[in-house]
Order: structure tokens, then sequence, then C-alpha cells
């Protein structure tokens, strides 16, 4: 349903304070602090912006159900196997890492989209502080995806009635499960800051990660294939995939190099992007 | 007040906009015109800092843009009023705005009265009208109470009750001393209020001058219907002065009505009808913006 002018009144003008500075008078001019105390008002705009979206909430809300969902379908179905509530935990973050970095190709992607980014802009003419702002909202998005997730995944597997099994070394893949699924979001903004279209960040990312690292895999030597971003990315969950050779799993990177690895594919992402604000939106 | 000196940019081989040159003064509507693909779009981009000019610069306020400490209390401008996203409500757009632009949220509800579009404040952008997106685009722009205010085709979509209500506002912003700079095709609408003309055309400037100069100059021709058309022509060409003619129809131009009724009079010369014409402000435009037209409908018949 279209609203109508008909239902919006005209007001009177309203009265307004004193008018503008004299005739001759310069406006102030930007200084260098006045950029860094921008981050602050850039990050507020983000928060409203990132809080205000049905698609957000949508992603959060798909993280939370398909994660209870997902988890407790493995717990009850999967019988040929003793499966504990810390193993089965973090089943569900590979795909809530990928729903992260859908939520950080939609932070920039729908501004693209929608045409707010030359209103981003105008307001802040220093694309860098709109950039920096935009990693940072989508590093706290990807981290609270992150945490959704395995919150659900967890509760999944204990609403199943799974023992909790080895606790020893929660917090510590907890903690890197979250830099993934923080990096991830991270990634998703870089790659759409170069390709400007959402479908095409998204499919791209979500066909890398399922089926095109897959295939590289196969042929690729293990050696080269673990430097391959979603193969560095799920080893930071630590959990032994069968389908990896003996080979693969005893010249696996560390966790810590994992995190390295995929930092650095959403740090150059992040850093050519912003590089293309600066040369593609001042044309 | 705006200044743009010299201002150029290219796409390749072709010049969007060639060496313009002109100020927008403060206290004055100053409309600008051209025909489309004339340049008048990139100009303005160029203003905002959204293009970047191969050469010449643009000073809002006597800063460039990108040098502005605060673009949103300088400078406000509606460039495209669907640059919205059509899920969030109009509140929260002019909130994330405000928020960007270090104004306070205390201004959302300001500006949302003063467009008239506090009933419309929760309903999501996607929902209205383009009449009400160009009013919430106007909101937006006014949330940093600007001294200038640079408006793209702002009165597209807005019904005769909206045109009039942006032309009164625009009109007194520009009495309490801000400066408006407007673009649109609508002439006739621009006439009606502003003070000022910048005509531009191939990316060129063509005029630019006060309203009352432009209006001036355009040629005011008397129309004599008569049965002795040849009789008063020749009387006419006598005279020196320029004619048309057709049967039982004599235009004239250079001279008054009076002048040419009394010399009918004298003559004996039957006069049917008797009328002053001027051209119009538009087709004054028309004719000096056709050459740089890139795109033209052919002719009526």
């Amino acid at each position: 349903m279209i609203t109508t002018d008909t239902t919006v009144h005209s007001s009177p003008l309203a009265p307004r304070p004193a008018g503008p500075r004299p005739a001759g008078s310069r406006a102030p001019i930007r200084a260098r602090g006045d950029d860094a105390r921008g981050l602050g008002a850039a990050l507020r705009s983000d928060w409203i912006k990132a809080s205000t979206l049905r698609a957000n909430r949508a992603i959060l809300g798909l993280t939370l159900i398909g994660g209870l969902v997902v988890s407790w379908a493995v717990a009850v179905m999967v019988t040929d196997q003793v499966l504990t509530v810390a193993e089965v935990g973090f089943y569900w973050t590979t795909v809530s890492s990928m729903l992260a970095a859908i939520a950080g190709v939609l932070l920039f992607g729908s501004e693209v989209q929608h045409g707010t980014l030359a209103t981003a802009i105008t307001a802040r003419p220093a694309r860098w502080v709109l950039a920096s702002s935009k990693a940072v909202t989508a590093a706290g998005f990807g981290l609270l995806i992150g945490a959704v997730g395995l919150a659900a995944g967890f509760g999944g597997a204990a609403i199943a009635g799974l023992d909790a099994g080895n606790t020893s070394s929660l917090v510590s893949t907890v903690s890197w499960a979250l830099l993934f699924s923080t990096l991830s979001a991270v990634l998703g903004l870089g790659v759409v800051m170069i390709v400007r279209h959402n479908t095409a960040a998204i499919a791209g990312i979500l066909v890398w990660g399922y089926v095109a690292e897959n295939l590289f895999k196969l042929f690729l030597p293990a050696e080269v294939a673990r430097f391959l971003p979603f193969v560095a990315g799920n080893h930071l969950l630590a959990y032994k995939s069968d389908l990896e050779s003996p080979h693969a799993l005893a010249i696996a990177l560390s966790r810590a190099e994992n995190a390295a690895v995929f930092g650095c594919y959403a740090a150059i992402a992040l850093a050519v992007g912003t590089l293309l604000l600066y040369r593609r939106d001042t044309e | 007040m705006i200044t743009v000196s010299q201002l150029t940019k290219r796409y390749g081989k072709r010049v969007a906009v060639d060496d313009l040159s002109f100020e927008v003064a403060a206290g004055r509507v100053t409309g600008f015109v051209g025909p489309n693909g004339a340049g008048k779009s990139t100009t303005m981009r160029m203003m905002v800092g959204l293009t970047r000019p191969d050469s010449g610069e643009v000073r809002c306020s006597g800063v460039r843009y990108r040098d502005l400490k605060s673009p949103a209390r300088t400078v406000g401008s509606v460039l495209d009023a669907r640059c919205m996203h059509p899920g969030r409500t109009a509140r929260d757009h002019l909130r994330a705005t405000a928020a960007l632009s270090g104004m306070s949220r205390s201004r959302v509800p300001a500006v949302l009265a003063e467009v008239g579009l506090e009933s419309a404040a929760d309903q999501r952008a996607g929902k209205f009208s383009l009449g009400m997106r160009q009013r919430l685009a106007l909101a937006g722009a006014l949330l940093g109470e600007p001294e200038i205010l640079l408006l793209d085709e702002p009165s597209n979509g807005l019904d005769p009750d909206g045109i009039r209500w942006l032309r009164d506002y625009l009109s007194g912003f520009a009495r309490r001393g801000g400066t408006v700079f407007v673009s649109s095709h609508l002439i006739g609408e621009l006439s009606m209020f502003a003070h000022d003309l910048v005509v531009i055309g191939g990316g060129k400037l063509l005029v630019a001058e006060p309203l009352a100069a432009i209006t001036a100059r355009n040629d005011v021709a008397v129309v004599i219907e008569t049965p002795h058309s040849a009789r008063l022509l020749a009387l006419l060409a006598e005279r020196g002065l320029p004619t048309d003619g057709t049967a039982g129809r004599v235009v004239v131009r250079g001279t008054s009505r009076a002048a040419v009724s009394k010399l009918a009079f004298d003559h004996g010369i039957h006069v049917v009808g008797l009328t002053e014409t001027s051209r119009s402000l538009e087709d004054s435009l028309l004719d000096l913006t056709r050459a740089s037209a890139e795109f033209a409908s052919a002719a009526t018949s």
C-alpha cells in the first residue's frame, strides 16, 4: 500500500533561530581532530542503521533458530558415535559465520543499493571515517552473530540430552570461533566494498566458501590449500574433518596461524574496498 | 554564498562541465536551468564533493566542501530524493543522518514538523509516495540548520499544494538570509520565486543574471488584425520597423501598441484587433539552450 500525499498536511513555516553568519565570513574549517571525533558519530549512525533493519533481525533470528534446530537434530539423529555438547555446539559455527559474512555484505551493500552512501559521504566527506565505522560495526555484528550461533548450538545439543563432554578447551575454542565469525563479517564487508553489488558479493562468498575451496582442495597440494581463506577460517574451530587426509591434518596450521591467514584476507579486502571508496565515490 | 570558479569535468572525450564560473548570492533563490545532459547534476555533485572536478573549484561560504568542519551546518543538499532505505522508517532515517552529521537527535522531530511529515514519521520509507520522499529528503538536508540549500529537481513528484509549500519554504529560507540553489526543468515554476538564474548548455555557462534582467530583454511584439494589412505593412516599413505579416494580420516589433494605434487611425486603417505580446521566459531560455540540447524531440507540425 502506498501512502499518498493526501494524508500529509502542509505545515506552516516553522520559526527558525537567528540567521546565518555575516556575509563575507568563512565557514569553519575542518581540523585533524574533527575526523577522529567524527568516528564516534559515524559509529552511532551505523548502529542505528544496523539495528533498524528487519534483514539484520532476520539474520539473528535465523542464526538462533537454525543453530537450535541443527544441533538438536544432529544430537538426536547421529547415533553411531558418542557426541557431546562441547563438540556439537560448534557445528553450526561454519554456517553462522557465513551468515555473519552476509550481514557484513548488507551493511555496506544496502547503502550502495539504496543510494544512502552518497548521503553518508556528503555528511562525512572523510571516507576513512565511514570505512572504519563500517568495519567496527561489521565486526561487532559478526561477534554478536557468532555468540548467538554458539549459544544456539550448545543449547540445541543440551536440549537433546547430550553430555557436556570435555570442556577443558571450551573457552579457548569459543574465543576462536567468535573471532572467525567476527572476521567473516569484516570479510563480507570488504568484498561488497569492492564489487558494489549485494547479490554478487553474497553469491561469491557462498560459492567460494562452500564450493570453490572444496574443489581446490581436491587438486591443490595440502601445503597450499591450507592458506585458502575458509579452509583457514574453519580450522579455527579445531574439530577434525573426516574429509581431510592424514597429511593435511599433519601439516595443518595452528589456530593463531589460521586466524592470521583468514584475518589477512579480511584486512586486504577491507583495504582495497576503502581505496575504492576514495577512487570510485569521488569520480 | 557559493562561488564556482572555472569548474571543468570530463568523462573520457566528453566534456560534461566546461570552465563554469558563477556566484550564488546569499539571501536569494538562484535557479539552475539547462536541458538534459547540460551538466547540472554533475555541477551539483561537484559542489558537495561527490564528484572530483578536473580543474576549478567550488567554495561554500568561502571553504571547499571537503574542508568544511561540519558540512551539514553549512550545506544541506538533496540531489536524489530516492536515497533512503525502504525498510527504514522516516524517523530512523533521520536519526541515522543526524547522528552521522553530529546533530542532536532533537532536530529529528523538529525537521519532521518543518516538512509536514510528523504523522508519517514511523512509516517505512518504502511506503512513501514520491512527494513524501522529497519532503523526507528535504528534512534530512535541514537537520544541520544549514546556510545553503542545494536542491536538484526538488519539485519532482510534488502535487500543486506541495509545490506551493516548497516554493514558500525556499522563499522564506532566502528571506532569512540563506542561500538557495535549485535546479529545475519547470522554468515557469522557477520564475515565480527565483531571483537569479544560471543557465547552462553543453556544460558551458550561457547566462547568469537576475531573472528581472532576463525577462526585460524579451521582445515585445504588437499584433494587429486588419483587413488593410498590406497598407499597414507599407507604412510600418517606411518607418524602418521590423514586421511580419500574413493576410489580415501584422506583427511589428520595436514599437508600442499606442503608437501603432495612432498610425492606423491617422491613415484611416480599420483595426479589428490590437494586442501586445512578449516571448515567455520559457521560450527565451529554450531558444538559448536549443543548440546545446543533447536530446531534442522532433518538431510537432
